[in-house]
């Protein structure tokens, strides 16, 4: 009887602690990804702002995303992080588009 | 909400309509702009539109008349004077740097041959608060907005006449690149300025009447209602870009500078009459 309990109690920390060791492995797996999501959209942010094409809320988001990286919600902070590199990405494109002075065709000179 | 959404992007999409590169002198952009507004708002006086809105708004104008008999940004010219007058920690005032006296914003923005830039006045005053050991004020909001209203007011009726000096061609570059910022569309919302104030000038965004361009830097600094206090046009510059979603950049950076070299430029040979009161 005294065999079979320490057995069990045995196979049940085997379990709890084999399963705590998986989500603390797992939690860094997707913390690190997040961050780098995170750096990505950061960089994006830099790249838009060196042509003076940044947007507004770039920067909050990555904020934002930072602050849910630590509160441990990796799908909201991964998804604010995309979003951001994404207007990141835009800010530049439409900065660069702008270059060259486009006068309005309405202007009659 | 979306109804926002669908109206800004429809207006986006009729402002995409047609754009053109070509090289003019600022004299040519001058006449195609001015000529611009006297086509569009052919029953306006051209001295009119340094009134803003209300010189095509006519209920707006209305109101305005009757906060002007009692106007919000007096106290504000009160306490620039009382800056004006009150010496620094070295004894010296701001007429040391100004011999001529408070009605100087005629002069501004200039170019500037020595340091290669364009001068505000906010910029001047505080370069002239610095010489004299003192810390520069801040550029948006606070004590900076006194001694504008005083200076603003002390200058009323001074024709605007901003100078690009031919000897340079830096100066001439700096306007191009005010002018070049006042056309590229910027922001998650994708607009220029002249999106608003050249193009719709006149339409109503939500309960708003856009103002024309002609005529926008006349006025300033503004007591606006919204903010409840005087502020200095960087400061709507900052305001502008915030609502198309674009980040802002500096007050008295070389961005908003060679912005207000250029747009002052366009209201060339009108007076000046800010302080001015505005929702």
């Amino acid at each position: 009887m005294h065999k079979k309990l320490i057995l069990l109690l045995t196979l049940l920390a085997a379990i709890v602690c084999g399963g705590t060791t998986t989500t603390l492995l797992a939690d860094e797996a997707s913390m690190a990804k997040v961050q780098k999501l995170i750096d990505a959209a950061d960089a994006a942010r830099k790249e838009a702002a060196s042509v003076g094409g940044e947007w507004r809320d770039t920067g909050k988001m990555i904020k934002k995303a930072k602050k849910l990286l630590k509160k441990g919600d990796y799908t909201a902070a991964a998804k604010l992080a995309n979003d951001a590199a994404k207007q990141g990405h835009l800010g530049y494109e439409q900065a660069m588009s702008q270059k060259d002075l486009k006068m309005p065709s309405y202007l009659h000179y | 909400m979306k109804k926002v959404f669908r109206t800004l992007a429809l207006l986006a999409l009729t402002c995409s309509i047609g754009a053109t590169a070509q090289a003019s002198t600022p004299e040519e952009d001058l006449k195609a702009f001015q000529d611009f507004f006297a086509k569009r708002f052919p029953n306006v006086e051209t001295q009119d539109f340094v009134n803003g809105a209300y010189s095509i708004d006519p209920v707006g104008r209305e109101n305005w008349e009757a906060i002007e008999e009692f106007p919000p940004y007096e106290p504000f010219i009160d306490d620039g004077m009382t800056m004006w007058e009150t010496p620094f920690a070295n004894g010296k005032t701001y007429k040391d740097c100004f011999p001529d006296g408070p009605a100087m914003k005629g002069k501004y923005p200039y170019w500037n041959k020595e340091k290669g830039m364009v001068i505000t006045l906010e910029l001047a005053l505080n370069q002239c608060r610095e010489a004299n050991g003192e810390k520069p004020l801040k550029y948006k909001k606070g004590p900076i907005n006194n001694i504008v209203s005083y200076v603003a007011s002390e200058s009323r009726g001074q024709v605007t006449n901003v100078e690009i000096p031919k000897d340079d061609p830096r100066a001439l570059q700096a306007y191009e690149n005010g002018k070049k910022f006042y056309y590229a569309r910027r922001g998650q919302l994708n607009f220029s300025c002249s999106h608003c104030h050249l193009q719709n000038a006149g339409m109503i965004l939500r309960t708003e009447v856009l103002s024309p361009a002609i005529g926008h830097t006349t006025h300033f600094p503004v007591y606006r209602s919204k903010w409840g206090t005087v502020g200095t046009l960087h400061r709507r510059f900052t305001g502008c870009n915030k609502q198309v979603r674009a980040k802002p950049f500096k007050a008295h950076g070389e961005e908003y500078r060679n912005l207000e070299y250029f747009l002052t430029y366009m209201s060339n040979g009108l007076p000046l009459n800010g302080p001015g009161a505005r929702k």
